[in-house]
């Protein structure tokens, strides 16, 4: 596959591998432009029956099904349901702070590997695959694609993105959710540094927009933990104001704040019916994936 | 509080280490770039009241923990009354030690004596104060002795109880001295003593003088009184008034007179103060029959009496004796009660001697009443000798047998007067007339001047009645000096102390302070043409017999003595007849008992002051030592809880609570983690 190219950085074939025997599966009917695995809000040729509808000129006699005019003496046309695929919309947070991470690995690397591998396992089962990087606004963004060349291109995007710049996470997704076409699934990847009561509108805009929204959010053991020694000097890596503070002395009322943050951001997704996964990067990202997937596969197919 | 390492406070700014530590921690921050800023920002916003009350915590409670530690390095002392005089070691520490009898009271309920209890406190606190000398005056020796170390005070013979009243000016002046004369450096005085006002002689000159003393050395000087003033209530005293041997038809007995005195502690003693006589109030009369026992040379007998009121005197009690017995020894005694040294008394007896008196008189007419006044006894058992001589006879005079001597003669000068002078060292007693002839001879400092005449006869104007040999008799009555004319006196020059002044000024009767003995001079003569002391005799013949009883009293076989006033004795050279056995025999002048010198026997008790129980008033002491660096404390007798206690461990357990509470401050609280499920 990348015969002619360096290997991905952020790939690992292995656990694609070993990822690709669960299928990647939307909670939601996904409205695709070829057939696929997913269900559709439409009526199709898959082999699954659907129900039986009165015939009306113009229906393909085709599809009539004699043997039910047989016993009723009425005209039904049995209709199937659509199978179709799917488009994975992966939201990529690039803001400054992505660029943190004390266990060797920063947010957006992770963010990388979720993202490639996400867009891998689509890509495999047919889907069409498109990426945003959003900081202040959009900065990348390539729409969903099927085929391995988009998803080359979308492969490209991310091993060039950089994390730079202050989130605007809120403005940026309700401008997604109007720009991205009804019914595919977003997956937002992103720190949520965001006030969540903030976030509840432009989730909330994504769900009217019959979009279903997945949220990985990317912690690092150190933001969650606070286990400072010494007194510290925070720098706002989105070019804020830098802080300086007394760990023993900050770290109750840090982690009260965090407390709170993780329970309206619960809330707010409980309440917008997001697919939520907390993420912390000493976490294998396998591991964090296949969660992530087989937790899909028990919600599929509500039509 | 005190320490014993005061220097080591010399660290106490080590407390502000935390604050330091903080402060160049706080300078020590670490930069690093942030993503999660909108908690820092938030955490930033709120409130941060307990966090910050517990870094000031924890920051208090690591200072205090160094606090602790300094403290407790620097070895404080628990102690009410060191108050904040102790400091540091000193180079001197000088103990005076009161041995006098009453510090052998006991305490109510207890076993220790005031002077056990008084050197076990010494011991224990002075060990744990620590000193680099050591120099212990004891009560009776007044001499500065060096000891190893205080613990030396619960075994050293010299702190044992005595009989002998204590000095303290005397003790301090030694104290003064030996600071003098060694150059001793930081000096600390500590004073263990009753304070019983006979010992401490508050009126006396002397303490103006001392203090005067001790404020001009240039060293340091510090008095600690370890004070007893606890007085023993019920306490009885016994003392022998009088022994007399007396010869009866059908054989020989001794007639004892004693007193008994009770203390009745803090109920009667305020109204004896006031001068009421406590036997006059009923409530306070405490009957109590108190039996007394007596034993003469080994054979005991004893007799019960009833007692009321403070005092009681039993005149005359006899006890047979064999007939041979002319001189003995005996002791008086009575139960034990809260202080034992008063509870004996030893006495001794004997034929009294013949009180022989040498008259040296170149005036037959003067000499005579001298030697009639002598010759005549007072009593049938006395015998008495008077000689009249010259004094070129005096060399043939044996001056171990005699009393008194009448010297109506030129002043003696060359070897009479080295003679004369040896006998009134010895104790014996001599009264100078003044004669015709009159030279220019000094004798003790003393010297005649001219005669003076008044033919009208001069009366006396003023006399001491109340010591020495005009003094009242033992009824109170006054001896009828007023009555004396005086038609012709001699000036005296020199000093003296006058007795009897006539009106003008001019003494009739002087005394000059000798060391022992008593050396008179009477102005007049007893020649008719001089005074009317030989017609009105009885002034004569009291004065010369009482100098004769005086001087005798030093020649007789027998002798009662003042513990620790012994001199003209040799104590060394004493053996121990009756006494307390632990009495070592270098000590034996201090210890009562019955002693024999040779041939002689000596009874030795406590002096009469020691019966009296007053206390110096609290306010005296202090003014005692005004201006000196003075601190006192009242134990008890028989307190078994240490002066003074090192509590460092106070402080180590203060310091490990404060680290542990430190530490628990410290601890980080469960973090909670915020990734939810």
């Amino acid at each position: 596959m990348f015969a002619d190219r360096q290997p991905r950085s952020f790939l690992d074939t292995g656990a694609l591998s070993r990822l690709a025997a669960v299928p990647l599966c939307a909670r939601r009917p996904m409205q695709g432009n070829v057939s696929g695995r997913h269900t559709s809000p439409h009526r199709g040729a898959s082999v699954e029956f659907a129900e039986y509808r009165k015939y009306v000129p113009g229906d393909d006699l085709r599809r009539l099904d004699w043997r039910a005019y047989g016993r009723s003496d009425r005209f039904y046309v049995k209709e199937f349901e659509a199978d179709t695929n799917l488009r994975l919309c992966v939201v990529l947070d690039t803001s400054g702070s992505m660029e943190f991470g004390s266990t060797g690995v920063t947010k957006i690397e992770y963010a990388r590997k979720l993202a490639g591998s996400l867009a891998y396992l689509a890509s495999q089962q047919g889907d069409a695959v498109g990426l945003s990087c959003v900081a202040n606004g959009i900065v990348r963004n390539i729409p969903p694609k099927r085929g391995p060349a988009h998803l080359m291109n979308v492969f490209d995007i991310l091993e060039q993105t950089q994390p730079s710049g202050e989130t605007q996470l809120v403005p940026v997704l309700h401008e997604l959710a109007e720009t991205i076409r009804q019914r595919a699934l977003i997956v937002i990847l992103s720190d949520f540094f965001v006030e969540p009561e903030l976030l509840r509108g432009c989730l909330q805009h994504l769900r009217f927009r019959k979009h279903d929204v997945s949220m990985l959010q990317l912690l690092d053991p150190l933001e969650l933990n606070f286990n400072f020694r010494r007194p510290m000097r925070f720098i706002d890596m989105e070019g804020g104001p830098a802080i300086f503070a007394e760990p023993n002395e900050i770290a109750d009322r840090y982690q009260r704040a965090l407390q709170k943050y993780a329970d309206e951001l619960l809330a707010v997704v409980l309440e917008s019916a997001v697919d939520f996964h907390p993420v912390t990067l000493d976490e294998s990202f396998e591991q964090v994936l296949m969660r992530f997937l087989v937790g899909r596969t028990r919600t599929k197919g509500v039509r | 509080m005190s320490f014993l390492q005061p220097l080591l406070l010399a660290a106490l700014p080590l407390i502000a280490l935390p604050i330091l530590i903080h402060l160049i921690n706080q300078r020590r921050f670490q930069t690093i770039r942030w993503g999660a800023m909108m908690f820092l920002l938030t955490a930033n916003r709120m409130s941060r009241g307990y966090a910050k009350l517990r870094q000031w915590l924890i920051l208090l409670f690591r200072t205090l923990a160094i606090a602790g530690l300094i403290v407790g390095v620097a070895r404080p002392l628990a102690s009410g009354w060191l108050g904040l005089t102790a400091g540091g070691r000193p180079d001197t520490t000088i103990i005076l030690l009161d041995r006098s009898p009453s510090m052998r009271q006991q305490g109510e309920g207890q076993v220790g004596t005031k002077l056990d209890t008084g050197r076990h406190q010494l011991a224990r606190s002075l060990s744990l104060l620590g000193s680099a000398k050591w120099v212990l005056i004891e009560s009776t020796t007044n001499t500065p002795r060096e000891i190893e170390s205080p613990d030396v005070l619960l075994n050293l013979p010299a702190t044992e109880p005595a009989s002998s009243s204590a000095d303290l000016p005397a003790m301090l002046q030694a104290a003064r001295d030996y600071i003098q004369a060694n150059k001793s450096g930081r000096t600390e005085v500590w004073i263990c003593s009753d304070i019983r006002a006979n010992d401490w002689s508050a009126e006396s000159g002397r303490w103006a003088t001392l203090r005067d003393a001790f404020l001009e050395l240039t060293q340091s000087v510090r008095f600690h009184l370890l004070a007893y003033p606890q007085a023993a209530s019920g306490n009885m005293s016994l003392r022998v008034t009088n022994v007399r041997r007396q010869q009866g038809s059908d054989g020989a007995e001794l007639l004892v007179s004693l007193k008994l005195t009770r203390e009745d502690g803090g109920q009667t003693s305020p109204t004896r103060q006031r001068g009421v006589d406590s036997t006059d109030d009923p409530s306070l009369a405490l009957r109590a029959s108190v039996p007394i026992s007596f034993e003469i040379e080994g054979a005991r007998s004893e007799v019960t009496v009833e007692m009321s009121g403070a005092q009681f005197e039993l005149k005359d009690h006899r006890i047979p004796i064999e007939r041979q017995k002319d001189r003995g020894w005996g002791k008086v005694s009575i139960p034990a009660d809260a202080n034992s040294a008063d509870n004996d008394f030893y006495f001794v007896f004997d034929q009294p001697a013949v009180r022989q008196t040498i008259i040296v008189a170149d005036d037959a007419n003067a000499a005579r009443p001298l030697q009639l006044s002598a010759a005549i006894s007072p009593d049938p058992a006395l015998k008495l000798a008077a000689e009249v001589l010259t004094a070129d006879q005096l060399s043939t005079v044996e001056w171990d047998q005699v009393s008194l001597v009448l010297w109506q003669a030129p002043l003696p000068d060359g070897p009479a007067a080295d003679a004369i002078q040896a006998f009134v060292d010895r104790g014996g007693q001599i009264v100078f007339f003044p004669t015709q002839g009159l030279t220019s001879t000094v004798f003790v400092g003393v010297s005649w001047q001219s005669w003076i005449e008044s033919p009208d006869g001069i009366t006396i104007e003023t006399w001491r009645g109340d010591q020495d040999l005009l003094a009242h008799t033992q009824s109170g009555a006054a001896l009828p000096v007023g009555q004396l004319q005086v038609r012709k006196h001699c000036g005296l020059t020199g000093e003296h102390i006058p007795l009897a002044t006539l009106k003008g000024g001019t003494p009739l009767l002087a005394r000059v302070t000798t060391n022992r003995g008593g050396v008179y001079f009477c102005t007049t003569t007893p020649a008719m043409s001089d005074s009317s002391l030989a017609e009105n005799g009885v002034v004569l013949y009291v004065l010369v017999q009482r100098a004769l009883a005086l001087g005798a009293a030093v020649l007789g076989n027998t002798r009662q003595l003042v513990s620790g006033d012994v001199s003209g004795e040799q104590p060394t050279a004493w053996q121990q007849v009756a006494g307390p056995p632990e009495a070592l025999s270098t000590e034996f002048a201090f210890h009562g008992g019955v002693y024999s010198a040779g041939e002689r026997l000596l009874a030795l008790n406590r002096g009469s002051a020691e019966d009296q129980a007053a206390v110096l008033a609290d306010g005296r002491v202090a003014e005692l030592f005004q201006g000196l660096d003075f601190a006192r404390v009242d134990d008890k007798a028989g307190n078994l809880a240490a002066l003074i206690q090192e509590i460092w461990r106070l402080f180590l357990v203060a310091m490990i609570i404060a680290l542990i509470v430190e530490a628990a401050l410290c601890l980080p609280k469960n973090v909670t983690q915020v990734v939810s499920a």
